[in-house]
């Protein structure tokens, strides 16, 4: 089982679930952008996989600004400052380099902080990341067109999730029950008040512009200097396996230790859809970088 | 750093082949199918192919690389029957032979078609199936031709074989001096000599077996096509393989994938055609890990 604990991070408070273990902790940060994305993320996004890692590893779940129990940075919502936010929290958990396991838009987060403060960071697994991956002139996304009212409500959720998944059977009612009960909690309401209140377009929206521009012009320059593997669902609505497979490519331009993979018959969620063949990878990725270390 | 060593060789008897093989360790069988034919004049595989690969391994499975009809030390096809089918059959009569419970087959190249090919005639003896950059396999064109294209020193020279296989990697460096030892002391076999005269001398690479090859793949992926896979597969894939390309090896998962719910692909980022020697101790993890996910007991 992990602990769950209160961290003040740069004077946000953030919530932490830990279990103790030898070796380059597993750090999960999940997906979503705080008040926007119509469901609610937080650290149930993982379900148990954080404990059935915690069996072989030091495992350690970050929630991030605006979703579960953390609260808000005092500034502007913006990319830079859930970088700044995940890289202090970093900081101050104090494990040292930390295996990072980013969903959505955490894996443009990780990315920024495996290059902003390397020391930090042992390696990065990016999973299943429109927010990192190269998206051209694509089409507009439908996937979250036209959600029920009122949005955050236990249908509109459920909807939602639905819409992400291959199979609908991958959102069960404890996920939708978490989901519901995060929309409930103080840190959501503020970042869906500010969103709402023009921060979205005003804020948010430019600096994921700015930061995917970042991103790939230092993938292509200086490349990162930690191991990264991009793991993608094969049926993703939000990205494709295009996308998957560009990202790798941007990354693997400078990086040696550059693996891509992808799990069959999963979405947006592959780590909850396919849960075996998601710790499979990830373990693997892990050893493979213990073992080449020797 | 001093090479692997392959674990002892042992010889069996497979469907009237004299066969030589390696083997070590206990737990789920893992079977090794290297890439190649024979009767190549300037490049041969062996079980050497995978001498990174079966020592480390072998600490949790038990490991088996058996030399190919006509490739490695195993003899010449009888009756000159140098087709791809007669190397899936006496693949089939050497896991009879060894009458294991099923295996998981790990494919390589040519070799990731003939484990394929395998897995679809006999699914009895299989558990599982890793095909690794094979162009063999999947759909589309192969690149070898241009890629390995006339090279530029003596055939069957060191030098030459050095050129093929560097050709074939992402970095020289992973051509080491001895793998193209056990390439080269492959070549030097009467045997050997003999497959070359044959595929290359008489003819029967242009007038047999890749006109076999083809007819036979055509067949092989409309029955993947089909479905008829019906085994956990993966496909593991080197990024910078010039002569089966990246789009190649996401056609094949694709392939599989549309059937096969546990189905996986893998990219390895500074891999070229042989990603388990560039990058042996990730190709280990990844390779134990799906073994592990889907052993027998």
């Amino acid at each position: 089982m992990l602990d769950a604990r209160m961290l003040d991070v740069a004077g946000v408070p953030t919530r932490v679930f830990a279990a103790p273990g030898t070796g380059a902790p597993l750090v999960f940060a999940q997906g979503g952008v705080p008040g926007v994305t119509p469901w609610v993320s937080g650290a149930h996004a993982w379900r148990d996989l954080p404990a059935r890692f915690a069996r072989d590893h030091a495992v350690r779940v970050i929630e991030l600004p605006g979703s579960g129990a953390t609260g808000l940075p005092a500034g502007a919502l913006t990319v830079d400052a859930l970088v700044d936010h995940l890289a202090a929290a970093l900081a101050t958990l104090g494990t040292g380099p930390a295996h990072l396991v980013a969903h959505d838009l955490a894996g443009l987060l990780a990315l920024h902080v495996a290059l902003r403060a390397p020391h930090l960071v042992r390696a990065v697994t990016v999973v299943a990341s429109s927010a990192a991956a190269p998206s051209g002139d694509g089409v507009a996304n439908l996937t979250f067109a036209h959600p029920p009212a009122p949005p955050w409500s236990r249908r509109a959720q459920r909807w939602a999730l639905e819409r992400i998944v291959y199979a609908h059977q991958a959102v069960d009612a404890a996920l939708v029950d978490a989901c519901v009960q995060a929309a409930e909690g103080a840190p959501h309401r503020m970042a869906a008040q500010r969103m709402a209140a023009g921060e979205h377009e005003r804020c948010f929206a430019p600096s994921l512009l700015r930061a995917k521009a970042r991103l790939f012009a230092a993938l292509r320059d200086a490349g990162i200097r930690v191991p990264v593997q991009v793991v993608w669902g094969s049926h993703d609505p939000l990205a494709s396996f295009d996308q998957g497979l560009w990202l790798f490519r941007a990354v693997a331009a400078r990086q040696r230790a550059t693996q891509f993979h992808v799990v069959n018959r999963a979405g947006a969620l592959p780590f909850r859809e396919d849960p075996d063949a998601f710790h499979q990878v990830v373990a693997a990725f892990a050893a493979g970088l213990a073992a080449e270390g020797a | 750093m001093q090479p692997i060593p392959l674990p002892e060789g042992r010889w069996l008897d497979a469907g009237g082949v004299r066969t030589r093989y390696f083997a070590a360790g206990a737990g789920e069988p893992v079977v090794f199918v290297y890439g190649g034919n024979f009767g190549t004049g300037d490049s041969a595989s062996s079980a050497y192919t995978w001498n990174l690969n079966l020592a480390p391994l072998a600490a949790r499975f038990h490991v088996i690389a058996p030399d190919k009809l006509g490739q490695g030390e195993t003899d010449n096809p009888p009756e000159d029957d140098y087709t791809m089918d007669a190397v899936v059959r006496h693949l089939a009569a050497f896991l009879h032979a060894l009458a294991l419970p099923p295996v998981h087959l790990v494919g390589h190249s040519r070799g990731g078609y003939a484990a394929a090919r395998l897995a679809l005639l006999h699914h009895d003896l299989v558990r599982t199936l890793t095909v690794v950059n094979s162009g063999t396999l999947s759909p589309g064109v192969g690149t070898n031709e241009v890629a390995l294209a006339a090279p530029p020193h003596p055939r069957g020279s060191r030098a030459c074989v050095r050129w093929v296989y560097e050709n074939y990697s992402h970095s020289p460096a992973a051509v080491t001096d001895d793998w193209i030892d056990a390439v080269l002391a492959t070549m030097a076999q009467p045997k050997y000599q003999e497959s070359v005269r044959k595929m290359e001398g008489e003819n029967l690479a242009a007038r047999l077996f890749l006109p076999e090859l083809a007819r036979e793949k055509r067949e092989t992926l409309q029955w993947l096509a089909e479905g008829r896979l019906q085994r956990p597969a993966q496909v593991i894939w080197g990024f910078n393989d010039r002569t089966a390309v990246i789009e190649r090896g996401v056609e094949l998962f694709r392939l599989i994938a549309a059937h096969e719910r546990q189905t996986q692909f893998h990219v390895i980022n500074q891999a070229g055609h042989f990603p388990f020697r560039e990058h042996p101790a990730r190709f280990n993890a990844l390779l134990a890990g799906f073994v592990a996910a889907h052993a027998g007991t």
